[in-house]
Parts: C-alpha cells; structure tokens; sequence
C-alpha cells in the first residue's frame, strides 16, 4: 500500500509540471478550466454552454467562489490553464484566490472568462477593472434600450436587449455569420480609450444607456449609445486571453434556447445568436482560433541554400518564414496577404509583404540595401483577433572589401595607359641610356 | 448567515435564468422539446436502468410518444437484469421501475424468484438504501403482477427499523453508524415506509404512522424559502458524494411525501401554500440542463399534479405587456403545474395599483370572462384609469365547487406587474436659438420629430440654445420617459449629454452656451444634435437627429482641460503598413567609353613622340657588351626589369597587392644583383675610356 502511494505521489510529481501550464505552442491540449459558481445551480441552468466546452475536450472542475479548498496554483504550478467566474455577486473568493492571484494567473498566460451581473460584487467590478474595462458604478444600472430590445410577452422594462452590433472579425466570431440577435440583460461597461488590448466585441445600439430603470434620471448617465460594451475581450501581451462580459444569463440555457425578435423587427428568430456567439468567441478565448505561431525561419542569398553569417550590401536575398494557426486540434497553415518583413536598423530600410503559397510558407526576396551595420529581420505581425507575431534575427550587413569593388573602369583607361606607356617608355629608355653611345 | 446568503444567491440566479420573477409558467412544447434532447440514447440504449427509467418517465409525464425502439432495448435489458442472478438490490429496484413503464413481460419464475431475493433483502438489510431498494423492488412487483402474491410478513418490525434512522428535526440518516442526515434521506425514508405499509399484510399501528405524521411536519418546519414565495429542501454542504442540491433534495422529499400520502387515510395536514411553493420552487428553474435534474422536476411536478395533499394551481400570462394603443386585452390561463386542465373556476381583478406607489386601487374589483375556445380568462379592454405605466394587478382565483376547495390550492391573491403601452404623442417640438441678455429669439425652427430634421443653426458663446417639445399619452395625460436625452456630438466625437426636464406636458431644455464653454473644451465648429427619447412604455420611443448646429467659441486659455482622448477604431489600429524600399545610392556618372578611349589613345601619342625623339636623335646600341658574362648580366637585367613591369600588369589584371609584393621582392633581390654587375661593368668600361 505504501509503495503505490510513493508511486502515485512520484507519477504526479513527474506529470504535475507538464499537466497545467498556459496554452504554449508546443503543449496546446489538455486544458483543464477552473469554473467559480456562486452556486451549483448554474452547473444545469447554463449547462449547454459548459456542455459545449466539454465537448471540445475541456476539462472542467465547479467550486464554488467562496469554497475555502479552491486555489489557482499549488506549490508553484498552476492547476489549470483558463478560469471561468460566473460568480458575479461573490464578495470575496475562498482559499488563496484573491484579484492579486487572478491578475498573476493572467500575467503567467492564463485564460480568463469574467461573466458579471446586476448588483455585481465590487470584487468582480475590480477584476473588471484589472482587466482594462469599467462597470457602471451605480449597483442597481442595467442597460437599457428603448428601441433596440428583445420583444417579449411577459417583460416591459426593456432590460432585454436584442443586440447585433458585432467586431467585424471572422477570426473572433467564426467565419459563420452571426444571424440572430444577442440577448443581452446585464450592466454595461466601457473601454478605456488609452488601452489598446481591449476591443469591443459586441456593443450597445446608440438608442442604449446605463441606467437604473426604477428610478427616474436627474443628471446623464455616465454611459450611453455605442460607447457601452456589453461584451468585450482583451488580449494581453502575452496573449492571455479574456473575455468580459456584463450579463451572466446571456450564458444560461435559457437564452441560448430563447428565439428572438428585435423590436421594429418584422423577422423573429428561433433561436437567438448566443448560443453561436459565445460558443464561436470561446474557441477564440481558448486559443482554438487565431493563435499563430512561426517556425522554420530561412534567410539566404538568391541561388544558395544556406544561411550566411552576414550579408554583403547589395546583395540579392531570399527570407522564408512558415506560420501556423491553432485549429484546436492540430496546426493549420495560416492564409493571410499581410504578412510584413522588415529590414531593420533603427528604423526599417525595407519593409516588404511576403507573399503566402497558401500552405504556410510565406516568402520574398530584395536586395540589401548599400548601407552597413547591424540589421534585424522583424517579422512584426498584429492582427485583429490574432496572436501577435514578433520574429527578429539579427543578421550585420557589411561593405565591400577592397577587392570587391569594380577592377577595369572604361574612365579609368587613360590613367592606365598613361602608366603603361610610360612603363614602356622606361624600358625603352633604359635600353637608350645604357648602350647609347 | 452564510446559508442564507446561498439562498439569496439562488435566488438572484432563478430570477436571472427566468423571466419574470414572480411569474411562473406551467410546463410547455419547450420542455418537450428539450426533452427530447437530453434523453437521447447513445447507441440505442442508456447507460444504466436508472437512465432508461428517467427516460421513459419524463416522456410519459410529458406524453411523448416512445419511440419503439427505446422500449425494446429497455426491454431488453430489464429481462437480463431480472433473470440474472447477481444482480443487486439496486439493480432490481430500477429495473422493475423502468418495467412499470415499458411494461415487459416478465416471466413468473423469474419474478417469484425476486420476489424471495428481495424479501431476503428486507430481512438483511442494514441501511436505509438497502431497505428503499428491497421494499422498492417488492412494491413494483405487487404493482405490475396481481397474480404475484408479495408482502412483508413482520411489516411493522421492518418499520420500527426503518424508522429507527429518523432524527428529531425530521430529517433521516442513511445507516445507524452515520451521523450524518439529510432531508434527502427523510424522502427516501418516506417511500420506504409507503412502500412498508402498502405490503403489509395486516393493519400498521396508527400510532406509528402518526409519528411519521409529525415528522414530516418537522421536516417541514425546516423548509427553505425564496422572496418569491418558492419553498425548498437543501442540506447542509458536506464534503461526500451524498450531498445532492436542492432541487434533487426537494424531489425525494416530495416523492416520499406523495406516496406516504397515497397509502395513509389520513389527513397529512400540510397547508397548500408549501405545496405552491413547491411548484413554484420547481416551475421557476425553467428548462434544466442536466438530464437528471430534468427528471428531477418533471417527476416531482407529476407528484404535485396528482398528489392527495393539495394541488397547486398556477396563473399564468401570455402576455403581461399589453398596448393601449392596440387595446390589447389582459389574458390569464389557470392551469395545474403540468399544464392540464382545471375545474371550473373565476379569476377576478380586484385591484391594480401603480408601481412604487401604495395609493388605492385604480380599478374596481371585477371578473374576468372566461372564454371556452382557448381555455383563457380575458380581461376585455383595459380600464379606463389604467393609462401607459407599470402597474401591479391583484387576482384571485374562486373555485365554483366548494369540494375542490379541498383538493386545489391557489393562494389567496397572485400578484402580476403589468407593464401597459402606448403610442405617446410628441407635439410642438421646435428649437432656438436665443440671445443670452435679452431673451429675444433670434432663430426658432419646427422640428418633425417623427421624420428626418436636417437644421443648422449658429450661435456664439454668448447665446442660448433651447429646444422644447410636448408629451402626451393616450389619455391626454402628461407622459415622463425615463429617456430623454440631447446629444451634442462635436467633430472630434467629443460627445456631450444633457438630460431634458419636463414642467408638466412640457419638456425643455435651454443650453446657455456661456457656462458651458469650459465643458465644450473650447471646440468651436459643428456640433451634431441628437434627441433620443425613450421609455418603457413608450411604443414609439425615438432616436433623431436633429440636425447640426455651428458653434462659435472663444479660443481656449492655457490652463483649460483638454479633451478626452477618443477611442482610436480598432479596425485602423491594426492592418498592414506601407512598403518600404531602400532608395539606393545612383552611380556615379561617368563619361561615355568612347570618350574614355580617345583620351587613351591620347595618353599614347607621348610614347611615340619619344620613340621617334630617340630614332630622331639616333640612338643606337653600341655601347651594348660585347663580352658574353657582361652581355648575359645586361639580358638578364632588362629582363628583370621588364618582369618587373610585366608584374605590375598582372597587378592590375588580377593579383593583389600582398602577391606582387612577395614576387617584386625576389624580383627586386635578383635586379640589384643583375643591375650590380652589369652597370658596374658598363661604369668600369667607360671608366677606362675616361683614362685612355
């Protein structure tokens, strides 16, 4: 008995490094996903949603928030690779979770999904805030819309909204085009301007606002229009991914079986968009879309083979690079016609678009330019939705040498037979001196 | 304090998963459909006997028609669960229940053979699931054949022992050395003892069926509640597999409780409100999305449906958002949970008060005609107090015979919001802009704010801006929409919001663009108006844009605030960039070749004006040695010197600089000696003609 403990303890010890870390282009599966309740009741009430993850190979573990046994890492590893928390009114996690923690877990690459809600706990609004969006302060504002929201028979608040103003990139939603509206009931929340890696995935219609729709409005609220996200996703620089969102039951089963019809809409829609909308957005959010990665970089001269140390100016060179994408099960080559080369010295001196085979091979070739130093080649690749690439090899580039240069100048010929006669003039003239008499 | 909390959380999910919180649907198509969708087969058949049961439950309750085929393999796997010989208590137990369904034919030895297992079963047993199995097992026997003569011969001494797990506060262990109980446990215990005193033989002790009586009461004591009126069972959080949820918990409660009612004459005396709380605990988790909590609810709303204590009765709405405007009428549906027939009943309004307010009834208490063909109760036209807003109507349902009174159960009053509305009228919309000292109106324009506006206006700092319009609902009422906002929206996308105030019907808002320049940031230009007016129940709420009107502002001070920054689009952030090329250095211009080449013919005439100088001046080679050491030195020195202007054409052909120089060095050693000796011979030969 003791023995298979020692085993059992050595095999995981073995595994436990390679079992949990953040999604790597050499170990791309076995993702496991923390998912933080506030109660055990969303495990059936937004099971479609968790079922669509399991059955993409996910491996998915409830706790709820405030269980004291949770924790994100154990002695020094991260038991798992995304978190999950539909726990919009929780107000302090259990065991050593923490927004420190939270925001580590990001930092080391992590995947997050932050599902908030009406009267979201100000744990959760910060976890927003951490992650580049700001909740409407007010607990009890919800988004409304008077003119964009989901008709329905028994709700007359117009908290339900039908929205369809979606990111127009296919790498985040799917080359599917999204048809249904989204349900949406839930608080709003902005984007900063400054930051960059926040990008608005679906937003409110300009008729929205963020108000608390029992009460009546003294002074503006401080979101209106299309300035209010009501699902957004960041990537950060190292391509954690997350995905915000204000309303916990655009996830729920509910939703996702609901039909939908816009109000002014003459077309009612059997079933709403959710269910394709965060399905799609989660492959994103899992890497199984839009994660790159380059291999097999080649750069020679025209005619060779093989990788110079340096490169003389002028010369006429070949660069190759391969870029895969992530299909969640193996890698595809990418297709793209923007794929840039720079040459690079303090600032690019060639700045190329490779052209693409289709199959992953991206290719160009152009000559050295006549200056020398130390150059980069700088694959910098950002795109929309997908991972950033950024390849850079230094390569010196060197003058030529002194015997390098051009040898028989047609301008230089007088000079040469200028020499030349008189080196036969002095032979003559040796001869002339010597014997003459 | 922490359990409470996890029932408010609840709570807040229920209200966030169904629609409205305080209105509950009976069972609809949609749950038949999911259904369908849960319950699918892999491979033609479920897992375990326990699935297969779940299965041809729910689709019974529901009155889905089986597919042929799932009855088949059920069939199938209940004759080889019964005919084998090892299986289990457990196993008996699910397969005879699936049977009841499906049933099969079960063939007698087969099923005498059971029957004896089974009582061996109850004589052994130790534990409450062992007892649930065994008297399951013998219950479904007796149920499914007359023939088969099945009871318990010491049924009060298995009682006692059952009875045996239950603890004070009603809830029941699992086995005598598990402290551990649940109310889990106690629905279980409940069909165990029905299922006891259904094979009894003789009479039980009625003292010992009231003590369960009390029990159950005691169990109900322990009842947790939403603010919705729902009821649940929960037990407390512990680590083990036993801990179920409470919607699992609330189901074996209410299974047990259904069936101890069926078999005891007795009245359990449990008031009707816990039973419609119960459904309405069960009714507002809507569609589940687990198979097992989908038979969970189902069978437990079948119990509700068909229970002897009291059966619930639900309102329900098909609509609770009806339109002035259109006249819609108000329908109500009365159903049982499952969505079945009722008795003959009438649903009556007897108050609608505005929300937010505890003013007095707007209307007068009235009832409302039923109509045979669909089944609804309507309220004919709204009345005429109730203009657009969100009201809260107040029914009550009376049952037409008092003997049903005992039997159904409503609720005394049901609360519904209602939300009621209407096309508002917008009037005399026009906007102006003003002189800021005198108030004299310097341009005023009509607005159509139900069409296209395209008005430009101009003003300075100095002026005002004022725009004005007139709400008015249906019933000539002044009307306040929650949304009514003006949106100035500067070139740069600087956005500026103001709220319109009302005084009574009227609505206007007056932009003294003197206080507000510093919040303008001091942009002049053109401001783009947008009027967004919208509530609830407002059908034709709006969103226009006005048109667009020229600012003129003073030029901003050093210390004012500048704007925000906006949000850059995200579709140019990224995106290939221009190409670059190098632009290389031009070669240097050089003269054309044949230019080149004259000049070096040029640079040869020198040469040949020598050589003629010297035939001119007659040179001749006499003084050449004539001794053949001395004329060997000489051949040999002009050879060297013409190797040595040979090699610097090889020089300038192809070799470099470090080769000439090794080959000038030999040749160098070689010319001084060669040169030696044949200029000293030629400075002794002219020497001795000197002397001669």
């Amino acid at each position: 008995m003791g023995k298979l403990w020692l085993i059992c303890i050595a095999s995981i010890s073995i595994l436990l490094p390679f079992l949990c870390n953040a999604f790597s282009p050499e170990t791309p599966t076995d993702r496991r996903v923390l998912v933080l309740l506030d109660d055990f009741a969303i495990m059936s009430s937004h099971s479609l949603y968790f079922n669509a993850l399991k059955s993409r190979g996910f491996d998915l573990e409830f706790k709820l928030a405030d269980d004291p046994k949770i924790a994100l890492q154990r002695y020094g590893q991260y038991l798992y690779d995304a978190l999950i928390l539909f726990c919009p009114s929780v107000e302090r996690f259990g065991g050593s979770i923490d927004v420190a923690a939270i925001v580590n877990f990001v930092d080391s690459g992590h995947d997050l999904i932050v599902a908030a809600d009406v009267n979201a706990s100000d744990l959760i609004r910060e976890v927003g805030t951490e992650c580049g969006v700001d909740f409407d302060e007010d607990p009890s504002a919800m988004v409304i819309d008077h003119i964009g929201y989901a008709v329905s028979g028994t709700e007359g608040d117009h908290t339900l909204i039908a929205s369809d103003d979606f990111i127009k990139s296919d790498v985040i939603l799917g080359g599917k085009k999204i048809e249904a509206p989204i349900l949406f009931r839930g608080i709003g929340h902005a984007v900063s301007p400054a930051n960059s890696l926040v990008l608005k995935v679906l937003s409110a219609s300009p008729s929205a606002y963020s108000a608390n729709p029992k009460s009546k409005l003294s002074t503006p609220p401080p979101l209106t229009g299309s300035a209010i996200s009501l699902v957004s996703i960041v990537q950060a620089r190292n391509n954690a991914r997350l995905l915000i969102t204000g309303s916990l039951s655009m996830f729920s089963n509910r939703f996702f079986r609901s039909g939908v019809q816009k109000a002014r809409s003459q077309t009612k829609h059997e079933k709403s968009g959710n269910e394709q909308f965060l399905t799609e957005i989660s492959k994103w959010i899992f890497h199984e879309r839009g994660h790159l990665k380059a291999v097999n970089v080649k750069h020679h001269r025209v005619g060779e083979t093989d990788e110079p140390a340096l490169y003389r100016i002028n010369d006429e060179l070949e660069y190759a690079v391969e870029i895969y994408e992530w299909s969640g099960t193996s890698w595809e080559p990418y297709v793209a016609n923007d794929v840039q080369l720079q040459f690079y010295m303090m600032s690019p001196y060639v700045l190329k678009t490779l052209s693409s085979d289709k199959k992953g091979l991206y290719s160009t070739s152009f000559k050295v330019p006549d200056v020398y130093g130390v150059f980069q080649f700088k694959v910098e690749h950002q795109k929309l939705g997908y991972t950033s690439l950024s390849l850079s090899k230094q390569i010196p580039v060197r003058p030529y040498r002194h015997n390098e240069y051009e040898r028989f100048i047609p301008a230089a010929y007088p000079y040469y037979g200028a020499a030349f006669s008189m080196m036969a003039g002095f032979f003559i003239f040796s001869f002339a001196h010597l014997y003459s008499k | 304090m922490a359990r409470r909390l996890a029932g408010f959380l609840v709570l807040l999910l229920v209200v966030s998963i169904c629609e409205a919180a305080f209105l509950f649907q009976p069972i609809s198509d949609s749950h038949r459909s999911a259904a369908l969708e849960l319950f699918t087969p892999d491979h033609g058949s479920f897992k375990s006997l326990e699935e297969t049961y779940e299965a041809l439950r729910t689709f019974q309750i529901l009155g889905i028609e089986k597919k042929p085929d799932l009855t088949a393999t059920a069939c199938r796997s209940i004759s080889e669960t019964v005919g084998s010989s090892s299986s289990t208590a457990k196993d008996l137990f699910y397969a005879l229940k699936a049977n009841s369904i499906a049933e099969c034919k079960i063939d007698k030895k087969a099923s005498k053979g059971i029957i004896s297992r089974l009582n061996a079963a109850v004589s052994g047993a130790s534990s409450l699931l062992d007892f649930y199995y065994s008297v399951g097992g013998l219950v479904l026997i007796k149920d499914q054949s007359s023939e088969a003569d099945v009871h318990l011969a010491d049924a009060e001494g298995v009682f006692r022992s059952v009875k045996a797990f239950s603890q004070s506060d009603g809830r029941w262990r699992y086995s005598s050395n598990n402290p551990e109980s649940s109310a889990f446990a106690a629905g279980i215990a409940l069909e165990t003892l029905a299922g006891i005193v259904s094979l009894a033989s003789s009479e039980i002790d009625q003292s010992l069926i009231s003590t369960i009586k009390n029990d159950i009461i005691k169990l109900f004591d322990s009842i947790e509640k939403y603010d919705d009126g729902a009821l649940y069972f929960d037990d407390k959080l512990v680590d083990g597999h036993e801990y179920q949820g409470p919607l699992s918990t609330t189901s074996s409660v209410l299974r047990g409780l259904t069936a101890f009612a069926a078999v005891t004459a007795e009245n359990l005396n449990l008031p009707g409100d816990k039973m419609l709380g119960l459904a309405k605990f069960f009714l507002g988790i809507c569609v589940p999305g687990d198979a097992k909590d989908f038979f969970n609810q189902i069978d437990s709303l079948a119990c509700l449906e068909s229970n002897r204590v009291s059966i619930p009765l639900i309102l329900s709405f098909p609509s609770t958002v009806p339109s002035l405007t259109r006249k819609d009428s108000l329908k109500v549906g009365v159903s049982t949970v499952l969505g079945s027939e009722v008795p003959s009943l009438t649903v009556k309004l007897v108050g609608a008060f505005s929300s937010g307010s505890k003013d007095a009834s707007l209307v007068e208490s009235q009832e409302l005609n039923f109509d045979k063909a669909s089944g609804l109760h309507i309220l004919n036209g709204l009345p005429k107090s109730i203009d657009v807003g969100s009201y809260t109507f107040v029914f009550e349902v009376v049952l037409h015979e008092p003997e049903h009174e005992e039997v159904y159960f409503m609720g005394s009053q049901t609360k519904v919001p209602i939300s009621v509305t209407g096309l508002i009228k917008v009037e005399n919309s026009e906007i102006a802009v003003l002189d800021s000292d005198l108030g004299s109106i310097e341009s005023q324009k009509k607005l159509d704010l139900a069409g296209k506006n395209a008005i430009s206006l101009s003003a300075n700092h100095l002026q005002k801006l004022r725009l004005s319009f007139q709400l008015t609902t249906p019933h000539g009422r002044s009307f306040k929409p929650h949304q009514a906002f003006l949106k100035l929206r500067h070139e740069s996308k600087v956005e500026h919001i103001f709220v319109v105030g009302n005084s009574g019907k009227q609505f206007e808002i007056v932009l003294n663009f003197l206080g507000l320049v510093e919040k303008f940031f001091y942009l002049s230009g053109k401001y783009d108006m947008e009027l967004t007016i919208g509530d609830a129940a407002m059908e034709n709420s709006l969103l226009v844009a006005i048109g667009h009107i020229e600012l003129d502002l003073p030029e901003a001070p050093e210390k004012a605030p500048r704007p925000p920054p906006q949000p850059v689009d995200p579709y140019s952030r990224y995106g290939p960039k221009a190409e670059i090329t190098h632009i290389f250095r031009s070669p240097e211009k050089r003269p054309p070749q044949e230019l080149s080449l004259a000049f070096l013919g040029l640079t040869i005439l020198p040469l040949l004006g020598f050589l003629i100088g010297l035939l001119r001046l007659g040179v001749n080679l006499k003084n050449f040695p004539t001794k053949p050491v001395p004329a060997t030195f000489a051949v040999l020195f002009h050879v060297g010197i013409g190797a040595v202007l040979l090699l610097y054409v090889f020089f300038w052909v192809k070799l470099d600089l470090f080769q000439t120089l090794k080959l000038l060095g030999f040749l160098g050693v070689f010319l001084v000696f060669v040169g030696h000796r044949i200029l000293s011979h030629l400075a002794a030969a002219s020497a001795k003609l000197k002397s001669a």
